[in-house]
């Protein structure tokens, strides 16, 4: 099966492969200078209660809980194949015990779950995200130079990644997905993910030198789109069939990634190559 | 046919054997599942600083004790790295939780307190009775035995001084300047003199034993209050204007805030600031002289219930003895075990369906089921393979572990794919010779797959190694699934796919 669009692709000019990701990571970036996203009770500390089971008005059960107990709450409902529900957001400091107890009198038969973070315990959990992906991109650069030793398709694999990561957090700061352990680790995994596919494109143009470049990139972007479409089926029957919300997040933000990655490697990347090698090959 | 062949094939071999030692394990050992799957309570305490490993196992040690004191079956308390603890609890009511973090958090500091003369500490308790509650006024009463030491030092402050006040304290607020009302600092010095106002007024008695400094609070400028809390650990505001403490701790002092409960009195509030229990007189026949081992401390609460949980909280922190380090609550994870199950399920049917998913997809780019069972089946026992291993170490399966056992077949998947593609690709070049061909481009697909493992695994172990979060589940089972990929399940699936796709052309 070869759609049409990937031989648009293999015939498109390298400059424009190169400029249209650019600035779709432009604007993210401004995205993300407008609209950072959220951050998680995990990571600002604060107190969340959810009620699955429950099919209601969220302004009405903000003002019962806001009522009963004399706190500002902010609550949001949500809908999944197992039957919907709804978040119920506290400042921290407040007790969760006390919010399930007044929604246990209004909803006695939903399931609950609570989650309480205190804001110092947040502001580690935020370094260490920040050590985590930093270190881990810093890992990543490395172990890519090492198997490539070439400067400039490189430096592109990675800043691929990069731009992977930050397309995907715009999209999460536009859909208002909090940022949180679970997407940090989503937005580590991209890592995982980005750099398989550009090492497959880098490794066809670079190292097969039996076919024509062209050749080469076709048959590397079938691949390509074969595993992007196998893992994107896999991530979106996750998304639909769980409603635990660090598995949502997860696949969510990981679907995000795997298509910016899709224009990343498959255009941008694409893209520097040819215009790498076809200046190699004028020199 | 092949077949023979291939089952003799050591890669394939040595996928089987993994496949059925990893059955073998999980039958024998069983799958652990974390909280989030369970069902239950996870509190994360925090230490006030970063600890030894003795000093860590002595307060792993006294929490276990209290909590299961508290009648509590079933608690794991596990250590986090050098300054958290993890406490888990399997299912409990929403009270019960709220009772254990009081626990917790109490740091179970001990003193005895005469005219400003501290005469028993923790050290001193020799023995904690049977609480019990009054059951009409919900009075609670937690006797114990002191010392005949500290009995003694007792005997002789209290000589001839019938009707004063006996203090006791738990975790008072030491060395620290109390902020307090006008009418809060009348109580104070008015209503905590049992029967005896000639002596010490309680202002004075904290002063004198712990260095407590109590300050009627009449709008001085914040530079005041911070040179009058110079030498101070802490600054307690009670019943003060709350925008001080934001403002007191921009200059960086510590400040706790004690806020008025529904229905709470000036002496209840003062009391709770304190950690106070009592006043208690000192009857006439203990101005003798003579030594009196058996104590209480009694306090009363609104209800038959809150009774109880405070009366057995206060008999487990006397009892257990104090905490060598102030700890902390930072946080409380609760899932009710019905929805843990909802999200077992959930994560098992999505599992299948992502197989099949995946399937239906390979299938669907290749049209050859050829390919499509041989990719499905690899990754299934990719997953069998890293649940045995689970399974043998006893790890806790939570849902973000879950999570990477779903994030490793993805990059397994795709790099299947690449390995099928590369070999079609040799296919359908007849004018390569055909077995360097393959060779060739075996390499150049194990090139692309170990350069991503590799990158994986790194960026991976970082997760691992600096979150002390749930999160290291994640990164374990990605790591994990990586590895077993590169070397078991991929080298077996490019045989198994060599050997059905190079069948077809005969």
């Amino acid at each position: 099966m070869r759609p049409k669009f990937l031989k648009k692709l293999a015939e498109m000019e390298h400059k424009k492969m190169i400029m249209y990701p650019l600035i779709v990571f432009v604007v993210a970036l401004l995205i993300l200078a407008v609209k950072p996203p959220t951050l998680g009770i995990d990571l600002a500390g604060g107190v969340v209660v959810t009620a699955q089971g429950v099919s209601t008005n969220p302004d009405e059960v903000a003002k019962y809980v806001s009522d009963k107990l004399g706190i500002e709450v902010r609550v949001e409902s949500f809908t999944s194949l197992a039957g919907g529900g709804i978040n119920v957001y506290a400042p921290a400091g407040s007790s969760p015990e006390d919010i399930i107890s007044v929604l246990k009198e209004k909803f006695p038969d939903a399931k609950y779950a609570q989650s309480e973070v205190q804001p110092t315990f947040g502001e580690m959990a935020q370094k260490q995200g920040i050590k985590a992906i930093s270190y881990a991109f810093l890992g990543m650069a490395i172990v890519v130079f090492l198997f490539f030793r070439v400067l400039v398709p490189s430096f592109t694999v990675i800043f691929s990644a990069i731009s992977d990561m930050i397309i995907a957090v715009a999209l999460m700061s536009l859909v208002g997905i909090e940022l949180s352990q679970a997407t940090i680790a989503a937005l580590l995994m991209l890592i995982g993910y980005s750099v398989d596919s550009n090492i497959l494109l880098t490794t066809k143009l670079l190292k097969k030198k039996e076919d024509t470049i062209k050749e080469a990139y076709f048959s590397a972007v079938s691949t390509g789109f074969t595993m992007s479409t196998t893992t994107l089926g896999a991530l979106a029957s996750l998304w639909l069939i769980s409603t635990a919300p660090v598995i949502d997040q997860i696949a969510v933000v990981l679907v995000f990634g795997l298509l910016a990655d899709f224009m990343n490697t498959w255009v941008l990347n694409a893209g520097v190559l040819k215009w790498y090698l076809s200046r190699g090959e004028k020199q | 046919m092949k077949w023979k062949n291939l089952l003799l094939n050591w890669r394939v071999l040595l996928l089987l054997i993994f496949v059925i030692g990893s059955f073998a394990s999980i039958i024998a050992y069983g799958l652990t599942f974390g909280l989030d799957i369970s069902g239950g309570t996870a509190i994360t305490v925090r230490l006030e600083k970063p600890v030894d490993q003795n000093t860590m196992d002595k307060v792993v040690t006294s929490l276990t004790n209290r909590i299961n004191r508290l009648g509590i079956a079933d608690v794991k308390v596990e250590p986090w790295g050098d300054q958290y603890i993890i406490v888990k609890v399997a299912n409990v009511s929403e009270d019960t939780v709220r009772g254990i973090k009081e626990t917790i958090e109490k740091q179970g500091v001990f003193y005895a307190e005469f005219e400003g003369e501290i005469f028993a500490t923790g050290e001193d308790i020799v023995q904690v009775f049977e609480y019990r509650i009054e059951p009409s006024t919900y009075r609670w009463h937690v006797p114990f035995q002191i010392s005949q030491k500290a009995a003694e030092r007792f005997a002789q402050l209290a000589l001839n001084k019938p009707g004063y006040p006996v203090d006791m304290f738990l975790d008072p607020p030491v060395n620290s300047l109390l902020l307090v009302s006008q009418e809060t600092y009348n109580v104070m010095k008015d209503e905590f003199n049992a029967q005896a106002p000639q002596a010490m007024s309680l202002p004075e008695r904290i002063k004198k034993a712990f260095n407590i400094d109590t300050v009627v609070y009449a709008n001085q400028s914040i530079d005041e209050i911070v040179d009058l809390a110079k030498d101070k650990d802490l600054v307690v505001l009670i019943g003060v204007n709350g925008n001080l403490k934001d403002e007191l701790e921009s200059r960086g002092v510590r400040v706790r805030v004690i806020e008025r409960g529904k229905d709470e009195t000036t002496y209840d509030l003062i009391t709770k600031a304190l950690g106070l229990y009592g006043p208690y007189s000192v009857g006439e026949g203990l101005t003798h002289g003579q030594a009196a081992t058996n104590v209480e401390i009694t306090g009363s609460s609104s209800n038959p219930y809150l009774a109880q949980q405070e009366a057995s909280i206060i008999s487990v922190v006397l009892a257990s003895g104090s905490l060598p380090i102030k700890v902390y609550v930072e946080g409380t994870q609760y899932i009710s075990a019905e929805l843990g199950r909802d999200f077992k399920n959930q994560v098992l049917i999505a599992g299948i369906a992502a197989l099949l998913v995946v399937g239906a997809v390979v299938y669907a780019h290749y049209r050859k089921l050829r390919i499509a069972i041989p990719v499905v089946s690899t990754s299934l026992s990719e997953v069998i393979i890293i649940l045995g291993v689970a399974a043998l170490i006893k790890w806790n399966l939570d849902l973000p572990s879950i999570a990477g056992i779903i994030a490793a077949i993805g990059t397994g998947v795709d790099q299947q794919i690449v390995i099928t593609d590369e070999l079609l690709g040799s296919q359908r070049k007849e004018r390569i010779t055909k077995r360097s061909g393959v060779l060739k481009r075996m390499g150049r697909a194990f090139f692309v797959i170990l350069a991503s493992a590799t990158t994986t695994v790194v960026a991976m172990s970082f997760l691992f190694k600096f979150f002390v979060g749930g999160l290291r589940g994640f990164a374990f089972t990605t790591i994990l699934g990586v590895l077993i990929g590169i070397s078991i399940t991929r080298p077996a699936y490019a045989e198994i796919a060599k050997m059905l796709l190079s069948e077809k052309k005969r």
